[in-house]
């Protein structure tokens, strides 16, 4: 299978000292009819380029309020976001958004998709170089013989490649990503782990990626750093928890290394300790 | 259908049945060697909807025999001063059979009639729908603009044809063309609501992929919002043509002169009720075309969710 695929690429290219993004005492909260709900506060990150952090913790705790801000989809109640030191003021082509909901067009094909996103960002390419850049993504992602199909036509691992074809497609310099894989079987996401990878290593990780998720091992496998949220109401960064594993990793033979499974066990005491038999008697 | 396979399925035990499947499977295997498995497919289906057609119409004709039969007591109650279907029948022959000729002003074929009342439908039609797509869309793209000029539109909405009537006249000095203007302002209405309320509800989700992939306001107009609309609009222009056939015959009964609602009075002026019944029928199967004309577009334009 291809989870056993070594990816042979070179190291992060990092920028020594000048942060890619920076978080600083994000709060973000919502107007409801019972006044405002604060959903995330004192959100502090910093993060290199090149970098792939994994945002993981339990469901409703903000990790997509999080990924919305950074977006520019949502204003923050306080604090700020900066990507390149430049403050976040509305949604831009420099960041490539995966939807939790893959979020395709309906009646256009998997290739139409692709191409509308990058002839709205890509203005100054012409038209043939646009038809490349979106033969080369779709061929990336392994659709080429589905490119003339319909979203509805494809199956929901498919329509994953599609969305971030898409996202990578418009070279962005940062990747967010919202929960990407959630709906995926264990052996489709599998594969398009190494997809996201192979992507990533196809700019020489040049790309920062941002990604929400809720699964344990994913994060290990994909992150430099996983930000483990408290959770909500009001949620906030419980910790940063560093995985110091070598890249290319081999699923494989990772989940066997000491490191791995300390990062794990980790994991699970930090997202599990509040969960025993006494919380379920509320 | 459902009793065919029910029964089928009582009888599956049965040997001579049991011989007849196996003869089927076995012809199904055959042609799809000779033709390929997705002709056969295609040929089941084919087989299966002709098969639901032909039952389908079967009904509707015992529904219209059944329709007949009333109309024939109905008849012969009121001692033939409602004529019945046989002599409306020989009227109606007689119509169609020089359905072209013209003597003059008060006497023309049916044909040229519906001719007349057709291009009052379209013109009227065509005027509003060619407001009401633009104006829906910037009702429903612009909550502001909806609050400004939905309550006019509700005022309005309701109003009869027959009163616009003398408003047309007014405005246009002249009969047919204040039957144009009352079609328009009267078939406006449907469009306009459901392009208006299928612009309101683009998902957020399309609208956030214009959002983070820059999309120029020219480029969401035409690869998301009409898209996303054009179900909508054209189940409103279904309704709209509709509404645009049913008051040209209260239009050309008022305004006179030309077209098959002048027809209708005119048939009941010289006392031939069989003309009346005749032009109802006309009427009614028109109408039912143009139905079917747009829900054909509509399944067309539908694209997969
Ligand atoms: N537009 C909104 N209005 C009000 N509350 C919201 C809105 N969006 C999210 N929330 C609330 O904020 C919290 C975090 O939501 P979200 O970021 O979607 O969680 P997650 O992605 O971690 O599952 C939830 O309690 C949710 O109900
Ligand atoms: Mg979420």
């Amino acid at each position: 299978m291809e989870n056993n695929l070594v990816l042979e690429m070179p190291s992060p290219t990092v920028k020594n000292g000048e942060w890619s993004m920076q978080i600083r005492n994000l709060k973000i909260a919502f107007d409801t009819p019972k006044g405002e709900f604060v959903a995330v506060k004192n959100i502090n990150l910093n993060v290199k380029q090149g970098e792939i952090i994994s945002i993981i913790g339990h469901s409703g705790c903000g990790k997509s309020t999080i990924l919305n801000a950074i977006g520019g989809f949502i204003k923050p109640a306080k604090g700020e976001v900066l990507l390149s030191g430049q403050p976040v003021k509305g949604p831009g082509p420099d960041r490539g958004f995966v939807f939790q909901h893959y979020s395709l067009l309906p009646w256009f094909s998997v290739y139409k998709n692709i191409f509308e996103a990058v002839d709205s960002v890509l203005k100054k390419v012409s038209k043939e170089e646009k038809k490349q850049i979106v033969e080369r993504y779709i061929n990336a992602v392994g659709l080429a013989s589905h490119k003339h199909k319909l979203p509805s036509e494809i199956s929901g691992g498919m329509k994953q490649r599609v969305a971030i074809a898409r996202a990578f497609a418009i070279n962005p310099k940062y990747l967010l990503l919202d929960e990407p894989f959630g709906a995926l079987d264990a052996l489709t996401k599998s594969s398009m782990h190494i997809e996201l990878l192979k992507l990533w290593n196809m700019d020489n990780r040049s790309k920062t990626i941002l990604m929400v998720t809720h699964d344990i091992e994913e994060a290990i496998f994909l992150s430099d750093r996983i930000v483990v949220m408290t959770n909500g109401p009001a949620a906030t960064i419980r910790e940063i928890v560093e995985v110091n594993l070598q890249r290319p990793r081999n699923k494989k033979e990772i989940a066997h290394e000491p490191e791995y499974i300390r990062t794990r066990d980790h994991l699970i005491s930090l997202l599990m300790d509040k969960v025993s038999i006494l919380d379920y008697k509320k | 259908m459902k009793p065919a396979t029910s029964l089928s399925h009582t009888l599956k035990g049965h040997t001579i049945i049991r011989v007849a499947i196996a003869y089927k499977l076995l012809a199904e295997r055959k042609l799809s060697k000779i033709f390929g498995t997705k002709f056969v497919r295609l040929l089941k289906a084919m087989l299966a909807m002709t098969h639901q057609g032909v039952q389908s119409s079967l009904l509707a004709l015992v529904g219209f025999l059944l329709l007949c039969v009333v109309w024939h007591l109905i008849s012969w109650f009121t001692k033939e001063e409602l004529p019945g279907p046989v002599a409306t029948l020989k009227v109606l022959t007689q119509m169609l059979s020089n359905p072209f000729y013209d003597n003059g002003p008060n006497d023309k074929g049916i044909a040229i009639q519906l001719w007349y009342s057709m291009i009052r439908v379209f013109t009227g039609f065509g005027i509003g729908t060619l407001i009401a797509i633009p104006l829906g869309i910037l009702i429903g793209s612009q909550p502001i603009i909806k609050k400004i000029l939905y309550p006019i539109v509700n005022v309005l909405k309701p109003v009869s044809p027959l009163a616009w009537f003398p408003i047309g006249l007014a405005a246009f000095k002249s009969a047919p063309n204040a039957t144009i203007f009352i079609i328009y302002i009267t078939s406006l209405w449907p469009t306009l609501i459901n392009t208006a309320f299928g612009v309101a509800s683009i998902p957020q989700d399309h609208k956030n992929v214009a959002r983070a992939f820059g999309f120029s306001r020219y480029k969401y107009l035409t690869k998301i919002l009409i898209p996303y609309t054009l179900p909508h609009i054209i189940t409103g222009l279904r309704l709209s043509i509709g509404v645009a056939w049913l008051v040209i015959v209260a239009g050309e009964m008022l305004s006179g002169g030309t077209g098959i609602g002048f027809f209708v009075w005119d048939s009941w002026n010289a006392l031939s009720l069989e003309k009346v019944i005749s032009a109802i029928l006309i009427i009614g199967i028109i109408g039912l075309l143009f139905d079917k004309l747009f829900t054909s577009l509509e399944k067309l334009f539908a694209y997969g969710k």
